[in-house]
């Protein structure tokens, strides 16, 4: 058997886990106080994922960066990757929140949408 | 890439500074308040004067980060030069700072005796009560004569029960105390960006970010000033370059001293607790160890509270750092003073490297291998309270060289001072938010700064280039956040006000950028 | 010509609490609400917080802190809450008179009848605590960083250290590595992570950024620019151990060592501050020492959730357009008093004792199933089984008067946290 060690998120009493699999099958959760760290051993084990937040450019807004998310976690493998397919995209102000950024990233089928609304900078600004 | 973006910056800056002149009747080696000070002294008979400074603004070294006195001269030896310009250079300041815009407080000193105020090891062989009666009975009296064999006119004895009246937080344990009535209080870096700019007025020219490399002299005769922006023709040199005094003298083949660098650390804390002393207070503590004339509790003239500072000998005269030794010496020596002190309100440590020789006195005159180079050098503390004085002393040196006695008619006494927000009252702060609206737009928090105030800056006669030079015009970034609050606002005005990108605003000056790029760069390199 | 406006309602700040306050006020029946921000935009901190996590307990979901913001932003646009952008409170006064400045208006004084405070927090520096070393550029506090990094597009440094494992140290360790810089290590001086173990696991864990306990920093290197950092382990007593100290090369060094409450305008006015929390001293309405004047948020205490920030503000808005709308005596308070493995109460005083109160509090020490409790006079109001209570988290409880048995004049409660079964 093989031993993963996780540590449970879900109270404060941060339970250190230990996950026994064979071949790929949980087969004992072991240091968890309740079911839930059961669940967060085996979820993390099996397939961890993770909500995206980052920020892409914008033109011509109030600010120069968007912050954006995932609307589902995506696979925590593919968070860099995500973060860096990003990187490239830049947005025209206004963006509404919910907009969509970034269609399906990384093949996921999970949408990359805006977390606020961003104003257009006043053209007679300085800036 | 990181070469291209420095040689950048060098040029944005040589833009903001003037071209070098070819010649100049005296040439001022150092941006410091000395320097500034003999450059305006200068000025009142001749225009053609020229300052050099290595670093990227005037008060960048040791007049940034003193302990802000005017002393009297209590502490300095009697018969050195020193003692002399310091008594002097005192009285003259009122006069000094006239028409500068500056503000001088001259509300004095006490200097308090406490049970740890003399520590010869023959007291333990005489009986504690005898020394302490003697302690609160005769060593004012002692202290006044003292002050008064040097020239110090004014010292008053002070009794524990009035001390403690006048400073009720003062430590119980306190025996007696002087006042001394010619202490002042100013901002140095204030003062010498003033002194700058009234001489910039008159006439001279102040080269920043220029830094000399050899002075000509041709057959025992100053010819020019070697600088690394080209050369100056001249037949006075004057300097006045602190810590590196030694090394410009060696230049000019006038050495015959060495300066060693002595740092000093300083603890400023929130003007909140400013009112837990009254006045500065500083204690008597014989014999001293090192060189210091040992410190004390200063309320500065903008508000925040300073202890210290340390004396430690370094190697290095950039070693502007705060050692943890430092911090507990200051604690432990001031806090003493005042028992109920919170210790926890810091706002900021800060170093100054002082500038003595070995002689440990000023040097101060004509070389005597070289005609035409003037020294003004070993200007450690007290060359704050001292600069008016060495200033005049310089004067006479140059004019036995041939610069004018006679007083220009078109001399300008007036430095023009600039609307300070925080000080304003509503009524003229509405009437300049109606001239001109940046005056409503408060950019620090801590110390109510605004937009307005950090432009003038920037545009001053003396420009602010970089967050600390505008930091020191305007105190924005110099209160209780550090910075943290205003710190992307004030970088984006200079970006705007100079021309460059954000990425380019510097904290100090070349190699020290603030930024290394623009959000995403970094992602990119990595493919 | 200067203004005067007079207002029912002036609230300082428009973050989260600012937002949340004037909202309740408008909706408790008030039509005339000012909402003063120095910033140039609503929101306050949360449109930098781009991380998620935020509002589960008033959403029951987990958003960005531009979300979260978002949604308290809208209601304030569909409200007729006259918003006052880009403007600095200058002063406050005893008798709730406000001078402020902004360029449009100039200086404008605000006289209204009850002033909310909701000015947040500031972040301590590194002199605060004082590191030793030089004062070269580089060496940043977590919000700035944050700042720079989510909003003005600029990256700080490319090789970080961070002192100090609060959430938001953690959440900017993630997102500096996120961002292509290289974070060389987190060090904190408590022998435990002093955020969410959430934090630990998703921001430190999963990108392999070392976690230092029991570290500090002992110098910064670097006259014009952080160049390295000294750090060295700690004792119990959090005094380095020099033999143990390292130099750890950097360009950066980020700081997150704590929030300290905004309190300058509060003493201008005369607030009385409690020294526990470093915030006014509020009752169960949030209102302070000086009548007419309520606090609410990071300015009372540093709450861990925005969400219980939200909570407070709601209380502070109900409760100042009550006292406009109908006056308020208060009688002589009951004392809320912190008892075992309490550090301290908000709020810290009962005004009127009339309704159920929210009791926000910080443990002295981490204590494992435990039962906190809120007692009057000796007989218990409520309480609370907890499998685990830690000092970052703020615990909350609640209890009101119709607990009491015959409904007696409280003097004193009490507020503890014992051992469990």
């Amino acid at each position: 058997m093989n031993k993963h060690d996780f540590i449970c998120i879900n109270c404060p009493l941060s339970c250190s886990l230990e996950l026994y699999e064979e071949g790929g099958r949980v087969q004992e959760v072991k240091g968890a106080d309740c079911k839930l760290g059961e669940k967060y051993a085996a979820e993390e084990y099996a397939n961890p994922r993770r909500i995206l937040t980052t920020t892409v450019k914008a033109r011509n807004g109030i600010v120069s960066l968007l912050p954006v998310r995932s609307t589902e976690a995506i696979p925590k493998r593919l968070v860099r990757d995500a973060v860096r397919a990003l990187a490239g995209v830049v947005v025209e102000a206004p963006v509404k929140r919910g907009q969509v950024v970034l269609k399906d990233i990384l093949e996921t089928g999970i949408d990359v949408v805006a977390s606020r609304h961003l104003g257009k900078m006043p053209a007679s600004s300085e800036n | 890439m990181q070469q291209m973006e420095q040689q950048s910056i060098k040029r944005k800056h040589d833009e903001f500074s003037l071209p070098l002149p070819a010649s100049a009747e005296v040439v001022v080696i150092g941006g410091g308040v000395v320097g500034c000070a003999i450059a305006r002294e200068l000025t009142r008979f001749t225009p053609d004067v020229v300052v050099l400074e290595k670093e990227n603004d005037v008060a960048d070294a040791a007049s940034k980060a003193n302990n802000a006195m005017v002393h009297s001269g209590m502490g300095e030896k009697k018969g050195t030069l020193k003692a002399h310009l310091n008594v002097r250079g005192n009285r003259m300041y009122d006069r000094f700072v006239e028409g500068l815009n500056v503000e001088f407080k001259r509300d004095g000193m006490f200097i308090v005796i406490t049970p740890r105020s003399l520590s010869f090891p023959w007291l333990r062989w005489i009986p504690a009560w005898l020394v302490r009666q003697w302690m609160r009975v005769c060593l004012p009296w002692v202290l006044v004569a003292y002050g008064r064999g040097k020239g110090i006119k004014g010292l008053k004895r002070v009794r524990r029960k009035k001390l403690l009246r006048l400073e009720p937080n003062l430590t119980p344990e306190v025996i007696s105390g002087i006042y001394d009535p010619n202490y002042g209080r100013i901002s140095p870096y204030k003062l010498t960006i003033a002194l700058a700019e009234h001489a910039v007025i008159n006439g001279a020219r102040v080269c920043l970010n220029t830094e000399v490399m050899g002075v000509r002299v041709e057959d025992g005769e100053v010819r020019g000033v070697i600088t690394d922006r080209g050369e100056i023709a001249t037949k006075r040199v004057v300097n006045a370059a602190g810590c590196f005094a030694d090394e410009v003298a060696r230049m000019a083949g006038a050495d015959g001293f060495r300066i060693h660098a002595r740092k000093g650390a300083t603890l400023l804390f929130d003007k909140e607790i400013s009112t837990v002393v009254n006045h500065t207070i500083s204690e008597l503590r014989v014999p001293l160890a090192g060189h210091s004339k040992g410190g004390g509790l200063m309320p500065t003239i903008d508000g925040p509270l300073q202890l210290g500072p340390t004396a430690i000998e370094v190697e290095d005269k950039y070693d502007t750092s705060v050692s943890r030794e430092e911090i507990d010496w200051i604690l432990d020596r001031f806090l003493y003073l005042i028992p109920t002190f919170p210790k926890s309100s810091v706002i900021c440590a800060f170093t100054g490297v002082r500038a003595p020789t070995e002689q440990e006195d000023f040097v101060i005159g004509v070389s005597d291998k070289v005609k035409g180079f003037v020294n003004a050098a070993g200007t450690q503390s007290p060359a704050l309270a001292s600069a008016p004085a060495i200033a005049e002393m310089v004067l006479g040196v140059l004019q036995g060289l041939g610069v004018s006695r006679t007083l220009r008619e078109d001399f300008d006494p007036v430095r023009p001072g600039k609307p300070v927000f925080s000080k304003l009252s509503d009524a003229e702060r509405q009437k300049l938010v109606e001239e001109d609206p940046r005056w409503g737009h408060v950019i620090c928090r801590c110390e109510y700064v605004t937009e307005a105030e950090i432009v003038n800056a920037i545009h001053g006669i003396i420009p602010a280039t970089t967050v600390d030079a505008v930091k020191r015009r305007t105190r924005a970034g110099m209160g209780r956040c550090q910075g943290g609050f205003c710190g992307p606002r004030v970088s984006a005005i200079l970006a705007r006000e100079l021309g460059i990108p954000v990425t380019q605003v510097t904290k100090d000056g070349e190699g020290s950028p603030l930024f290394c790029c623009e959000s995403k760069d970094l992602l990119k390199e990595v493919v | 010509m200067r203004q005067t406006r007079q207002p029912e309602v002036a609230v300082i700040g428009a973050g989260p609490a600012g937002l949340a306050a004037a909202l309740a006020a408008a909706q408790a029946g008030l039509g005339d609400v000012m909402l003063i921000e120095r910033d140039l935009e609503l929101g306050g901190i949360l449109p930098q917080c781009i991380h998620d996590g935020f509002g589960s307990i008033v959403f029951k979901e987990a958003l960005t802190g531009p979300e979260y913001a978002q949604y308290f932003i809208d209601m304030v646009g569909r409200s007729n809450i006259d918003v006052l952008l880009d403007t600095m409170v200058l002063d406050l006064t005893a008798e709730r008179k406000i001078t402020a400045i902004n360029s449009r208006d100039g200086v404008l004084e605000i006289e209204p009848k009850a002033v909310i405070l909701a000015m947040g927090c500031r972040e301590r520096t590194r002199h605060q605590i004082l590191i030793p070393g030089f004062r070269p550029a580089g060496v940043i506090t977590a919000g700035a960083a944050q700042r720079y990094m989510n909003i003005e597009g600029l990256i700080p440094g490319r090789s970080v250290v961070i002192l100090g494992s609060g959430d938001i140290g953690m959440i900017m360790a993630r997102r500096f590595t996120l961002e292509g810089a290289q974070v060389e290590g987190v060090y904190e001086a408590m022998d435990h992570p002093g955020g969410l173990t959430r934090n630990v696991v998703q921001c430190l864990q999963d990108y392999e950024i070392p976690l230092h306990l029991s570290h500090t920093v002992t110098f910064i290197h670097g006259r014009k620019r952080v160049e390295a950092v000294s750090v060295a382990e700690v004792d119990a007593d959090f005094e380095p151990k020099m033999e143990t100290e390292r130099r750890i090369p950097c360009d950066t060094l980020m700081l997150s060592v704590g929030l300290i409450p905004e309190n300058e305008l509060s003493r201008k006015a005369g607030i009385e501050i409690d020294p526990a929390t470093s915030g006014p001293v509020v009752d169960e309405r949030m209102e302070t020492s000086v009548p007419g004047i309520f606090a609410c948020g990071n300015v009372v205490n540093v709450y861990d959730l925005v969400d219980y920030v939200t909570q407070s503000a709601e209380v502070a808005g109900a409760g100042a357009a009550e006292y406009v709308l109908q006056g308020r005596k208060r009688e002589a308070p009951i004392r809320v008093v912190p008892g075992r493995n309490v550090k301290y109460v908000v709020p810290q005083i009962i005004s009127d004792f009339d309704r159920d109160i929210s009791f926000y509090f910080r443990v002295e020490h981490p204590e494992k199933a435990v039962v906190t409790r809120v007692s009057a006079d000796g007989e218990v109001l409520s309480q609370k089984k907890a499998k685990m209570v830690r000092p970052p988290e703020m615990v909350k409880a609640k209890a009101g008067p119709d607990a009491l048995k015959d409904g007696h004049k409280v003097s004193e409660i009490i507020v503890d946290v014992n051992a469990g079964e």
